[in-house]
Parts: C-alpha cells; structure tokens; sequence
C-alpha cells in the first residue's frame, strides 16, 4: 500500500480516494463489504484502468466518484471538491457496459441530449454533434435510430455523446465488454485517439487484462474479496499506441506482470 | 416463384382475409341449421347475405327512416359522445399516470381506486351515474370515459416505471432537473405503452357508451338495439347495428395504430426495416 501512496507526488492530483470503503447490506440484513479501505490518487490527463475479477469492487469505486453511491467511510475528492459539487457543475462524463441510447432520438440527437440539458443553443449543440460524428466516424448515421446501428456502432455513439460536452472527467464502466474482439480493437483505437486530442482523465473499469494494458498510463489492480486494492501498476508503453504492440514481448510482460498483481498470485 | 409464395405467407393481409373467411364460414354452417330447425331464424340468426341486404333496403323500418338510416342517425349521437368520453378519459388516464409517477403517496391512494373501477360491472355503474347526471347525453360520456381511464391510466403508468436504471444514472451523471426527466426521458418512453392502452380503449369507450343508451329511450344504438330486440321495429335494425358496432371497435383500434404510426419515429424505423425485409 505505501507504494501508492508514494506514487509520483510531482503530478496534478485530479481524483483522490482517500480511505474508501463501501459496506451493502445483503438480502439477510449482513453486511458485505465492496471496497475495504482503497486509498489512491488519479492524476489529470490520465487514463486510469481499474481492474479485476467481478465482484472486486471496481464498479462500486467508479460510482463514488460518479457520486452515484456514497462511501460508507472515507471520502473522494474530485479537484478538491465532492464529488456531488463536481456533478452539479456537469463536468462528468458517462459510458455504461450498454450504450444506455435513447430509442426515440437519432443518433445525432442522443448525442446532443446533455448539451441541450446542460443549456447550449440549438446551433452549438447541432455543431458539436456533428463534431463528434465525424471523430467517432458516424457522420453518415446521424439521422438513423440506434436500432438500426450495430451494437460497436452504438457505443459509438455512447462515446461521442460522452465527450461531446467536453468533461474534464470521463468515467467508463466497462464499455467495451459487449462487444466482439475485432469491434473492440477498434474502438479501443478510436478511443486512445480522442483521448490523446482532448486530454481529459479517463477512469475505465475493465475486468480485462489486455484490454487495461493497452489503454492506460496506471492499472489499478483490485482482488476480490472484499475490495482491496493490491497494486498500482504502470504501463510504460508509448503513446499513440498501435495495435502491433499488442504482439510485443514487452506487452506480454506488462500483461503478466498485472496477473501476477492480484492478491493470491496468478488467476 | 419460392419468393412469391414467401411473400404471401408472410403477408399480413392474407392471415386477416383467412381469419374472416372463417368467422364467415362458421356463422353461415350456424345460419342454415337455424333455418332448418327455428320457426323465426332471422331472430336468432340471420344469413350474412340478408344482413348486408337490410343495408342495403331503402323500405322505410321505423319513422319512415330505413335500417341504413336508423344506424347512421343514432350511430352518430352515441360515437361523439363515446368520442368525447374517451378524449377526456385519455387525458385525466394519462395525468394521473404522470401524478402517481410523481409522488408515491398519490400513487398508494389511486391504487385502490383504479382497480375498484376495473372490478365495477358497467352495467352497474351506468345506472348510478344517470341517476346522478339526469342526462343520457352526460352519462355516456363520463361512462366512457371512466373505461378509457383506467387501461390508459395503468399502461401509461406501466411505461413510466419500464424505463432501465442507467438512463436515469446517465441523466443524473447531467444533473438534469426533474422537468428535464419527465420531458426528455419518461413520457418519450412511455409513449408507445400510452398508445397500447389507447388501442384497448377506444373499442371499450364505444361499448360503454353503446351500453348506456339501452337505459333510456332518448335514441342511440344501444336504444335501437333494444327497441329492435322488442320488435319495436325491423329486427335487421338489431342485426345491422352488431355488425356496425364490430366494424367501428375494430377501426377505432386500428386508427389509434395508425396515429402511433404518425408520430412515433420508433414506428417509421420498425416499418422500413420491415419493408427492407420483404422486399
């Protein structure tokens, strides 16, 4: 644990888990414990994987920061602030496991849906739709309904929608885990991409090794049970990131080197 | 020739006209053995023939009008009430289903009420209301509307609570306003469960009011109905208004699909695919 904590002081501190743990009570009325005591930093402008095994706890850390649960003891702070405070000034965005599309509104217009909520004029809202269209490579579908779109091109669309009101945090609970391998190494590219243009902290929940690799600057490794967090592991490959690293010995040896990180040795 | 014979039997249209044939065949295997064992068959049942003849009849049956007449003249006091009631049904239904959304407590009085009103018997609660109003022209409205209410009420409420725990997250993740929630998210969704209680209705609100006019003489199908079962005059005016009646449930039904199909873009999507598909 003092490892994280000890972890690149020098670098902007946009999130901090400070001492989390979340306790839910089950059907019989016992407590059961989701995160036991996580404590780390996210730094700003980074991609930060939260990984492991289901029933770790990684979802139930994504939500406190996302304020859609409340920490049974010990807090987050998002630039100093609540999380709640950091809602209510719309500076996150959300990508669910399911596109989470609006059946009766176009593709453009589920895109535009938080900027009209968040007050942009017809016209603003109109043009950066059409922005993030063209960046996640949608532009010919605009004026379809997602039931017509696959399901990689629906989260598609739940990406650009999420970026679209340019949030300073993009919070991602496994949106790719849906998806086939060839959709899913696509979208991962297109992902690095915007990323690297908008430089906003992306924090991902993956439950996959390779996947974690090769998207982030920092794994955060949590094993199951209850959620702990058992190490912070950095990912040393460069950016823009290419699908020929993947084959890399050095890929492979990240990626074994996170396996051997979960608590209990390799899975 | 394989696509041909796909083509048909996907068809809609072919199921239905199978459908009618059947109910045409049925009745008619029906219509002879009453023939052939009743002393008055036409008053128990006729063949399809004579009733499509009675429409046809220009001899006066009752106040020198003729069975066409009769049907058409009252047809119209009881569907613009039915109408009414069911436009004013439609509207408090939908409301209230907004409301109990709103607040649970108005959800946990309602409750109740709305299945009383499903578990009183029209017949019995149409008296009551006369009685009540001392208007037949008002009592088939409120009737019709108290039918229209309750699956329009309950459908539109069973949309409201369908919509999927992440759109709420995702526009909670907005901090969108409680206005934004019901405008952008939940009547959207619950449109098309709206329209199915629409389609249930509509026949229904037109039952109801058909069935309150046999309460009193002032005119309307369900008073010609009666007057005709008396023998009070022509008892095709009776046959006449049953097939009527049953043409009227099934396109009051049907126009409530067709203004779904209007203005829902769900419906244009499905239909497109749908054409993509057969052709």
């Amino acid at each position: 644990m003092s490892e994280t904590n000890a972890y690149n002081p020098k670098k902007n501190i946009e999130i901090a888990i400070n001492n989390v743990s979340v306790v839910f009570k089950d059907n019989k009325g016992n407590d059961v414990k989701a995160l036991d005591n996580v404590d780390f930093d996210i730094h700003k402008g980074e991609f930060i994987s939260l990984l492991g095994p289901s029933g770790c706890g990684k979802t139930t850390l994504l939500r406190t920061i996302a304020d859609l649960l409340e920490p049974t003891s010990g807090n987050v702070r998002v630039s100093g602030m609540t999380p709640k405070e950091i809602r209510l000034m719309q500076k996150f965005g959300i990508v669910f496991q399911s596109p989470v599309l609006f059946e009766w509104r176009t593709v453009k217009k589920n895109i535009e849906l938080p900027l009209e909520i968040m007050g942009y004029s017809k016209k603003d809202s109109s043009d950066r739709a059409d922005e993030m269209l063209e960046i996640v490579g949608l532009t010919k579908f605009a004026n379809h309904y997602p039931q017509q779109l696959s399901g990689g091109m629906q989260q598609r669309v739940g990406i650009a929608r999420a970026f679209g009101i340019r949030p300073e945090i993009l919070l991602m609970d496994e949106p790719f885990s849906a998806l086939d391998e060839f959709t899913k190494e696509k979208l991962h590219l297109d992902l690095l991409r915007i990323w690297e243009k908008t430089n906003k902290t992306i924090v991902f929940v993956t439950h996959n090794i390779q996947e974690a690799v090769f998207l982030s600057n920092r794994i955060c490794v949590l094993s199951p049970p209850p959620g702990r967090l058992s190490a912070v592991v950095d990912v040393d490959l460069p950016y823009p990131r290419t699908t020929d690293m993947r084959d890399t010995p050095h890929f492979g040896e990240l990626v074994s080197k996170v396996r051997n990180s979960f608590e209990g040795g390799s899975l | 020739m394989m696509k041909a014979i796909n083509k048909i039997r996907s068809s809609k249209a072919l199921v239905m006209i199978v459908w009618v044939l059947g109910i045409l065949v049925i009745w008619e295997i029906f219509a002879f053995v009453v023939v052939a064992t009743k002393r008055t068959p036409e008053n128990v049942l006729p063949h399809i023939w004579q009733i499509i003849g009675s429409f046809f009849d220009p001899k006066p049956v009752a106040n020198g009008m003729s069975c066409t007449q009769i049907v058409l003249v009252n047809a119209g006091q009881t569907l613009s009430r039915a109408g009414q009631g069911f436009l004013i049904g439609t509207i408090v239904g939908f409301l209230l289903a907004i409301l109990m959304k709103l607040s649970r407590i108005v959800e946990k009085i309602a409750a109740p009420y709305l299945m009383l009103i499903q578990l009183i018997p029209i017949l019995g609660m149409a008296p009551i209301i006369l009685a009540m109003t001392h208007d037949i022209g008002s009592s088939r409205i409120i009737i019709a509307a108290i039918l229209t209410f309750y699956p329009v009420a309950t459908n539109t409420l069973a949309g409201l609570n369908s919509v999927e725990k992440a759109k709420y997250e995702l526009l909670y993740s907005y901090a969108a306003k409680k206005t934004t929630i019901y405008f952008k998210m939940l009547i959207p969704s619950c449109i098309p469960y709206f329209f199915t209680g629409l389609k249930i209705a509509a026949p229904m609100a037109i039952t109801a009011s058909i069935l309150v006019d046999t309460l009193q003489g002032d005119g309307g199908l369900g008073c010609m109905l009666s007057q005709s079962l008396k023998h009070a005059m022509s008892i095709y005016v009776f046959w006449d208004i049953v097939v009527f009646s049953a043409v009227i449930g099934v396109l009051s039904c049907s126009l409530m699909g067709w203004i779904e199909n209007l203005i829902s873009p769900l419906k244009r999507v499905e239909r497109k695919a749908k054409k993509k598909e057969a052709s």
